[in-house]
């Protein structure tokens, strides 16, 4: 059984995608790098994405587009994990070449999701910039990733335990920890 | 979304659920993607060493392995059995166990002899593809052809499929039969009774022995090569005549519904199973078959790799 406990609940997490959704507003829109789209990994990176474009449009009017993207082709596991989970169809309706992007995910943890996620997104072109935005900072990557937007940090939460991100149909979320699934292997 | 594929080798459509070949065909939609992209290229086998074992000749399931292959940037050998030690009386289990012990990933077999896939699928411990083996099983072609199917029609429940040609020698056509009955359609096999014996009813399909009886209420038309030899072996008296009775030309193809879809797995012989016209025509979505066979194969790939335990 794995034993779910409460880490942030939706009020904060509201709190933290509003906060995101302000720096994003400030470098992007009040700032100087003007026009970009929101790429959303999936799973929960997708719901993000969208929730953080309609901040976005509340704070300044302009609704960036809340890209799709799927990584599990471009994962280093291949073959170490005991199934696969299915693909899920990426989104990118804008040309890539040229494009500010802010790649959206739930949580930041190794960074490896990240890795791949900046190898898919590559493929469709060269974007003019890509920055990083997670809702759940755990502040342990194991490669040289980071944040630039972290709504939230958990660097005290045990490697033993995973962070889940939970949507509900309204949008809103809440963040538990729970035990990893048995067939985890730490690093 | 909970459905994860745990199966190391693909030997036939036989060993699969529908939900699991639903998954392939979903996970073939997404690869197919990746070629229409300017980068058609994916790290998805990155590593990963996979043989092509020809034991019988191929050229165009072959050069769609190997493509496909590539564009999951896998690491590939290429083996014919021509340039393989089975000319030097080595066993085939040898053979397969020599590659293995080059720590290869996948196998992707083609071999004449009915089951020979797997009975080396037993016996090693990396995956193994069955890119067809004698009359048995073609899992790919049937794959690609449901898939198309699947594309054109936005379903594979309750249609109704005919397949039209030389069922006996076919592997392809014992794939699709599989593949199609466990998705919920339902299949009609037409031909002479020499090539289209009646017992193919015990496994729940319908054999026909008139092509207009046959056609008249298809959603697809599946039409299967038909092979020289055959007619030597004294299964149809000519080839003008198997053509008369049961090709698709400008004549019968009027036993169509008009939104039937005619698909053959090639090469065709143009004028005696299938007019070129026809193969040319709108209701042909022959070459869309090759372009979806390399999607599948990819999709295939993909699945089996990430199941080889290492």
């Amino acid at each position: 059984m794995e034993k779910k406990a409460l880490l942030f609940d939706s009020d904060a997490t509201s709190a933290a995608i509003a906060r995101i959704a302000d720096a994003v507003v400030h470098d992007f829109k009040t700032g100087e790098l003007e026009d970009f789209a929101f790429v959303g990994i999936y799973e929960n990176g997708v719901p993000l994405a969208e929730r953080l474009a309609v901040e976005v449009e509340k704070r300044c009017g302009y609704h960036p587009v809340a890209a799709k993207l799927d990584i599990s082709m471009y994962r280093d596991d291949v073959g170490m994990r005991s199934g696969l989970p299915l693909i899920r169809e990426t989104v990118i309706p804008f040309e890539m070449n040229a494009a500010k992007v802010v790649l959206v995910d739930d949580v930041l943890s190794s960074g490896r999701t990240i890795r791949a996620a900046l190898d898919a997104v590559t493929d469709y072109g060269r974007p003019a910039l890509i920055y990083l935005a997670v809702l759940v900072d755990r502040g342990r990557t194991e490669y040289p990733i980071h944040a630039d937007y972290a709504g939230l940090t958990a660097p005290e939460v045990s490697p033993k335990r995973k962070i889940r991100v939970e949507f509900a149909e309204d949008g809103s979320c809440e963040v538990h920890t729970v035990d990893w699934g048995r067939k985890h292997r730490t690093a | 979304m909970s459905f994860t594929w745990n199966r190391k080798d693909l030997l036939s459509l036989y060993d699969l659920r529908p939900e699991e070949i639903t998954y392939l065909l979903d996970t073939a939609e997404e690869f197919k993607k990746v070629s229409q992209r300017k980068v058609k290229k994916v790290p998805a086998l990155r590593g990963k060493t996979v043989v092509n074992f020809f034991v019988e000749p191929s050229t165009r399931t072959r050069v769609s392995f190997e493509l496909a292959e590539q564009r999951l940037s896998a690491d590939i050998i290429n083996m014919s059995a021509s340039v393989s030690s089975l000319t030097k009386g080595e066993t085939l289990l040898d053979t397969v166990k020599n590659i293995e012990a080059l720590q290869v990933d996948l196998v992707v077999m083609r071999h004449s002899a009915t089951g020979a896939q797997n009975f080396i699928a037993k016996h090693l411990k990396c995956g193994v593809i069955n890119a067809g083996d004698g009359a048995h099983s073609h899992p790919t072609q049937a794959l690609l052809d449901i898939f198309t199917i699947r594309e054109k029609k936005g379903r594979i429940e309750g249609l109704k499929v005919a397949i039209v040609g030389d069922i006996l020698h076919s592997r392809v056509a014992r794939s699709n039969i599989w593949g199609l009955l466990k998705l919920g359609a339902s299949v009609t096999l037409v031909g002479p009774a020499t090539l289209v014996p009646k017992e193919f009813e015990q496994v729940g399909v319908r054999v026909c022995h008139n092509l207009q009886e046959g056609l008249a209420d298809a959603d697809v038309v599946n039409l299967l090569r038909i092979q020289h030899e055959r007619q030597a072996a004294g299964f149809f008296p000519s080839i003008n005549e198997y053509a008369r009775f049961f090709g698709i030309n400008e004549h019968t193809v009027k036993f169509m519904k008009p939104d039937a879809m005619v698909m053959h797995p090639g090469p065709i012989n143009r004028g005696v199973e299938l007019e070129g016209s026809i193969a040319d025509g709108p209701q042909s979505v022959i070459l869309e078959q090759v372009t979806n066979g390399l999607a599948v194969r990819m999709a295939v790939l993909f699945l089996v790799a990430g199941c080889v335990q290492k």
